[in-house]
């Protein structure tokens, strides 16, 4: 702790110029953060429990189809299975084109079967699940969307679909909470509203997703349902929900290959800044150092000094650039989640900021390192003629 | 005056290299300075004078012979043996002065002393002591670019001696300080060596700053050329092997 003053005093010598490098790693760690943390809910969208026991399946040839809603049957007919639910996206604004959020028209009974935890089955008030049961206007609103747009217990929401070239008044019947913010972004109705005012619609549906009992026999009934339906017209296309989100999320592109990319580039660039900056600092100052090294302080420690520096300035710098993520992240997640429901879950994961600061130390370490073994080595003397 | 030398030198020598190229520096150089000596180190650019002062205060290792300071032979010592030693031992007063820009003259001061295991109330009372002798303690907390010169330099001597060193060496302490301040600091090493019974040496060209020692070393070319007693050694006669004392 006596050094403290010493290598703080140090570290900031030529102010300008520490404070810009600080300013880029606290942007480098900044990006990264926020590009790691969006790879881990990305990931987390993929992976999660519950998605890991359903299957969705579609028109083969692309998730924008519709397919009879017959194939139900055989899927409900399957032993492997436990509920069986319908789902059409409706793509319905809410009063304008800018209130835009997720809302989809479902087979409402199974569906709160099917995504009990994401429609907070368990904590959902009994009668709001008979209201909504009942009233064939009826729809569930997640609390984050009621919350946003002030919606109570028996609102109308007037919704209008360009993709169906309708409108259709909800009455609000339950308002569920999810585990997680992104379940709360969504509003479900009835389907039979499509398919009776929709002639194309009529006995068609846009995808079936299905609660298996086990998770693990997703992948032989899959196939089985996809060999089923081979030659008929049309055919299916059966994945784990993870997959297809996973799919969905590479409609985008390849968002991890790119950010991993990006990740690396600018991990170099903060080692490459600054060891430059240390370098520069230290070169600057090989009198002052053989000076000390003169009065009796040894290479180790005169070394530990300069480390020290180096890694101050990286903790600095990441730390900001970790709080400055953090605090964008929980902006963006609220802002994106009415485009893009799964971002309402976006945040700087802990291990992503560990992952971040540990870098960034290791970064400020090494980059020290040479510069710091070079100065702390030279002899005094010639240290000192420099003058 | 203790009668055993602070400083023994036997045929040292150094040479530098450069490839295969030996580059001598200095040769025989045999030596000793009693303790509470105040020498000067004269002599041409070149002379090797500056080498020496290097040797004697450990930045730097001889190429031959025996060189033994405050009691430990330091041809022997590895560089954290060296550093150690010069922490305890040695105070430096070098012609530029050489304070850490980012400390204020109390913090300079305090450097030496954070090598030891001092409580923060003991150094504080050592640096304020060392401030008192240098006369700025009312300029313990500037900057050293709020400072003149003379006050640099006076605040360097401070360092110098602030952990009790038993030799303290200057290199050209008053090579860049005009008549009056140059005076004020030579008085101020002089009081060192007087008061203190510090053993001081020192590398001048200036014959005015070398009045002020007892005994003036010249060296030429890299060896011993002769040795003037400028003013007698408090009660002891040099000791200087080899040469005559004119």
């Amino acid at each position: 702790m006596k050094y403290l003053s010493l290598i703080v005093r140090s570290l900031f010598r030529s102010r300008l110029r520490t404070v810009l490098t600080l300013l880029f790693i606290t942007l480098s760690v900044f990006l990264v953060a926020l590009m790691q943390g969006f790879l881990g809910t990305i990931d987390a969208l993929t992976t999660s429990a519950a998605s890991g026991s359903r299957l969705v399946v579609q028109d083969k040839a692309s998730f924008t189809n519709v397919i009879p809603e017959s194939y139900g049957n055989f899927l409900r007919a399957q032993p492997e299975v436990e509920a069986v639910t319908q789902f059409q996206w409706f793509g319905g604004e809410y009063k304008d084109p800018k209130n835009f959020f997720a809302n989809f028209a479902v087979q409402k009974d199974t569906y709160l079967r099917v995504y009990r935890e994401e429609a907070g089955l368990d904590s959902l008030p009994p009668e709001q699940v008979r209201d909504f049961l009942m009233d064939g206007n009826g729809c569930a609103v997640g609390k984050s969307l009621a919350d946003k747009y002030g919606w109570k217990l028996g609102d109308v929401i007037p919704l209008r679909s360009p993709i169906f070239d309708m409108t259709v008044r909800l009455n609000v019947r339950a308002i569920f909470k999810g585990k997680r913010q992104s379940d709360e972004q969504a509003l479900i109705f009835d389907l039979k509203q499509i398919q009776e005012a929709v002639p194309w619609m009529k006995g068609r549906v846009g995808s079936f997703v299905v609660r298996v009992k086990n998770g693990r026999d997703i992948p032989k009934l899959s196939e089985r349902i996809d060999r089923n339906f081979a030659n008929a017209s049309p055919e299916t296309l059966s994945m784990s929900e993870n997959a297809f989100n996973l799919n969905m999320m590479k409609m985008f592109g390849d968002f991890g290959t790119m950010l991993h990319s990006i990740t690396s580039a600018v991990l170099v660039a903060i080692l490459i800044v600054t060891a430059s900056t240390m370098a520069m600092m230290i070169r600057e100052r090989s009198t002052q150092i053989a000076v000390m090294r003169a009065l009796g302080f040894t290479t180790g420690r005169v070394m530990s000094l300069l480390l020290a520096e180096g890694l101050l300035l990286s903790l600095l710098g990441g730390l900001l650039g970790v709080g400055l993520a953090m605090a964008v992240a929980k902006v963006t997640a609220g802002l994106a989640s009415a485009v893009l429901p799964w971002m309402a879950d976006f945040y700087i994961q802990p291990d992503t900021l560990m992952l971040c600061l540990v870098c960034t130390l290791a970064l400020g370490l090494l980059s020290t390192f040479i510069p710091a073994y070079q100065a702390s080595r030279k002899p005094i003397v010639e240290a000192l003629r420099a003058l | 005056m203790n009668g055993e030398p602070i400083i023994r030198l036997t045929g040292l020598a150094k040479s530098y290299y450069r490839g295969t190229l030996e580059i001598p520096v200095l040769t025989g150089i045999d030596l000793e300075i009693p303790r509470g000596g105040y020498y000067a180190l004269m002599g041409p650019s070149g002379s090797g004078k500056t080498t020496l002062l290097n040797l004697l205060a450990g930045i730097d290792r001889p190429t031959g012979g025996e060189l033994e300071v405050c009691g430990y032979r330091l041809n022997d010592f590895d560089d954290n043996e060296l550093a150690g030693w010069r922490a305890t031992n040695v105070g430096f007063i070098f012609q530029n002065y050489n304070l850490i820009p980012v400390l204020n003259a109390y913090e300079n001061i305090e450097l030496p002393l954070l090598l030891t295991d001092l409580s923060r109330a003991q150094r504080k009372e050592k640096v304020l002591e060392a401030l008192e002798l240098v006369n700025l303690t009312d300029r313990m907390h500037n900057y050293p670019r709020q400072l003149s010169g003379g006050q640099e330099q006076r605040v360097a001597i401070a360092r110098a001696i602030v952990h009790d060193p038993d030799l303290i060496v200057a290199d050209e302490p008053t090579g860049a300080l005009d008549a009056k301040n140059a005076e004020e600091v030579l008085n101020l090493i002089q009081h060192l060596n007087e008061e203190l019974g510090k053993t001081i040496v020192m590398v001048t060209h200036d014959p005015k700053a070398a009045h002020h020692a007892h005994i003036q070393i010249h060296l030429e070319k890299g060896v011993l050329d002769r040795t003037v007693e400028v003013h007698e050694l408090p009660h002891q006669e040099p000791i200087v092997k080899g040469h005559a004392i004119h």
